[in-house]
């Protein structure tokens, strides 16, 4: 079946000295995390299908990137500890895939992991977009544009305390089109919250087609960049390179870091990928099984 | 001749210094909204005021991230720009998320003299007061300003602060903190006649209580000071002993002060004949200022004084027995 996935556009830069790179991830850790990829969309796909509510598509062009910062080292928590005043922060601005967190925080003991099955039910725990009474949410979502302000205020917050607690905030591309997008871009780089990492999963996909189509986004690493942003774009679905490009973080020389994250929404189903229509859709019985021969055949390619 | 009376901004400004001194967790956030006071906090304080750019939206959001990290954060702009502007905002960061930040708003009502449409901020009681978890409180003069400021320092809520551009009079003589709890307070004692208003609008009811009472009709001023939560019960009971309610507001009738009111008598059975002063349903375009605004929206204290003794005249008080329907004029 085809399987085209948006090539990477652009590498990370080399514009820092050999000496300050981050280290190579291991190929033990590649086969780990490649693993948790499968493991985390089969998680999702019966999720979803349990109570059909819910988005694939947006979850899915993400999951590498969740993967990374969960299993990677990079967000740094206790298993079993949501409640860690010192846990690292994700935030998950483009609230359709907040859902995606829901089996990792089953996984690491946040969240009972009887609760996946309940995705949505009446007066479950797991809703369908994410807030802070779910344990490990740290910040409501559902409404695009304000992820990266309210992590910037925990970044300050922990720069002031002296506390070593950085936040990441996963945003979607047409989340971008937000103005408070910018506002917190600027305040940010202004205040040097180094500690902040803004990683866009640059699926390309709007609801209604594509965004370069619809109204022009353009290269958001360089706007990134002339926020005052470190700014980086990468193949999103390549642990070989999110990892570096994570690993960036406390190297960035005083300035936020943005990581451009060129993905492919729907990724892992051959028919849902790049296709807006199916956002909102659910599949049909044989549409399903087709997915399900996806989702154990796809490799993920490193 | 008593003194100038202090910009409530000043006060609250002081307050909040005197307090940051102490406690490096006290943040301010202005964006670009200045006061005298302000510049010896930025000066002195430097890491506990931020400037986040002419950006209500950012400055919410942010504000909501650092009371996530046990930060105490006062947000401060003029009332247009704090309210409307980043109205999504308020009610998912600090709303939605319940998070213990104030919100302070500087020119309530038709505060910017000359100033138009964008400056005037005639709806805020009706939006916010529409967002469950949200305190909405009006001072009136230096000391509720003040008793307020420190309640907001001290027990941190999500609260909307609708401050006053100018300084008022004093209203209270040490007896606001006493009567924070209750919500209201009646401030000038009368007659049979009750009328309810809060900040600006309390001092024009006191000027009309005046005036009534030169014409021989004695009426009581009451200060609502907060308008949520409301005490309807407590409200709605103080509200039975009298002939008549009425409120006045420098806001839009359409949900706003008088509207909350309403709800709460009607909620807890009281039926009086009511009247609610507010301003027309239409933007406010015309030079003059604000009294000349209030003067041509059937506000002056004159046009008050003689639409609250036509609603109280005898002849009207039999139909005013009829079931009561809150009565609103419009013009």
């Amino acid at each position: 079946m085809p399987k085209k996935a948006t090539p990477s556009t652009a590498r990370p830069r080399a514009t820092t000295p050999a000496s300050d790179t981050p280290p190579a991830p291991s190929a033990e850790l590649l086969r780990e995390l490649t693993g948790k990829s499968h493991w985390l969309r089969r998680e999702l796909f019966q999720m979803v299908m349990a109570t059909k509510k819910g988005h694939i598509p947006s979850s899915f062009s993400c999951t590498e990137l969740l993967v990374s910062l969960y299993y990677g080292g990079f967000l740094r928590h206790r298993k079993g500890e949501p409640h860690d005043p010192s846990r690292d922060r994700l935030i998950v601005s483009k609230g359709h895939a907040a859902m995606a967190l829901y089996p990792i925080l089953a996984d690491i003991g946040f969240v009972p992991p009887g609760e996946l099955a309940n995705f949505t039910r009446k007066d479950a725990l797991l809703r369908m977009y994410a807030d802070p009474s779910i344990p490990g949410i740290d910040a409501i979502s559902g409404s695009l544009g304000h992820g990266l302000g309210i992590a910037s205020g925990m970044c300050l917050a922990a720069k002031q305390d002296g506390r070593d607690q950085r936040a990441f905030v996963v945003l979607g591309d047409s989340e971008c089109y937000e103005g408070s997008v910018w506002e917190s871009a600027y305040f940010a780089a202004h205040q040097g919250l180094d500690n902040l990492v803004a990683i866009v999963d640059r699926n390309g996909l709007a609801i209604m087609g594509r965004t370069e189509e619809l109204c022009r986004i353009g290269s958001l690493e360089e706007k990134f960049r002339s926020f005052g942003w470190e700014s980086l774009s990468i193949d999103g679905h390549s642990y070989g390179e999110i990892l570096p490009a994570l690993g960036r973080l406390g190297r960035t020389g005083g300035k936020p870091l943005a990581i451009i994250a060129n993905t492919v929404k729907g990724k892992g189903i051959s028919f849902m990928e790049n296709r807006s229509e199916w956002h909102n859709r659910m599949p049909n019985e044989a549409e399903q099984r087709q997915a399900w021969l996806d989702l154990e055949t796809n490799t993920i390619a490193n | 001749m008593a003194a100038k009376p202090k910009l409530m901004r000043d006060v609250l400004i002081q307050e909040f210094y005197a307090r940051a001194r102490k406690d490096p967790r006290l943040l301010f956030i202005s964006a670009d909204l200045g006061a005298e006071s302000l510049d010896t906090f930025r000066a002195d304080l430097p890491r506990q005021f931020i400037h986040p750019g002419i950006c209500e939206q950012n400055m919410i959001d942010v504000a909501a991230g650092l009371a996530s990290a046990g930060k105490t954060v006062f947000t401060y702009a003029m009332a247009s720009f704090i309210t409307a502007r980043c109205y999504e905002q308020l009610k998912v960061a600090l709303g939605a998320m319940n998070k213990p930040v104030t919100v302070v708003s500087v020119g309530v009502g038709l505060g910017y003299d000359d100033a138009g449409p964008t400056h005037y901020t005639t709806e805020d009681i009706a939006c916010l007061r529409a967002l469950p978890n949200i305190e909405v409180w009006t001072p009136c003069d230096e000391e509720s300003t003040r008793e307020i400021t420190i309640e907001c320092c001290e027990r941190p809520a999500f609260r909307y602060l609708r401050l006053e551009r100018p300084g008022l009079p004093n209203v209270y003589q040490g007896n606001f903190r006493s009567a924070m709890g209750a919500g209201f307070c009646e401030v000038a004692p009368g007659g049979d006649v009750l009328i309810l208003s809060s900040g600006y609008m309390l001092h024009r009811a006191l000027a009309v209580r005046e005036q009534l009472r030169m014409e021989g009709l004695e009426v009581t001023v009451t200060d609502l000071f907060r308008i949520k939560p409301l005490a309807s019960r407590d409200l709605a009971a103080y509200a039975s002993r009298f002939s008549h309610v009425i409120t006045l507001e420098e806001q839009c009738l359409a949900g706003g002060f008088g509207s909350a009111v309403a709800e709460a008598l009607v909620d807890q059975g009281v039926a009086k004949p009511m009247l609610r002063l507010g301003l027309p349903d239409r933007y406010f375009f015309e030079n003059g200022g604000r009294g000349h605004v209030l003067e041509k929206s059937g506000l002056g204290v004159s046009t008050l004084a003689q639409r609250i003794t036509e609603f109280t005249a005898p002849a009207a008080r039999s139909r005013n027995r009829l079931p009561s329907v809150p009565q609103s004029v419009s013009f």
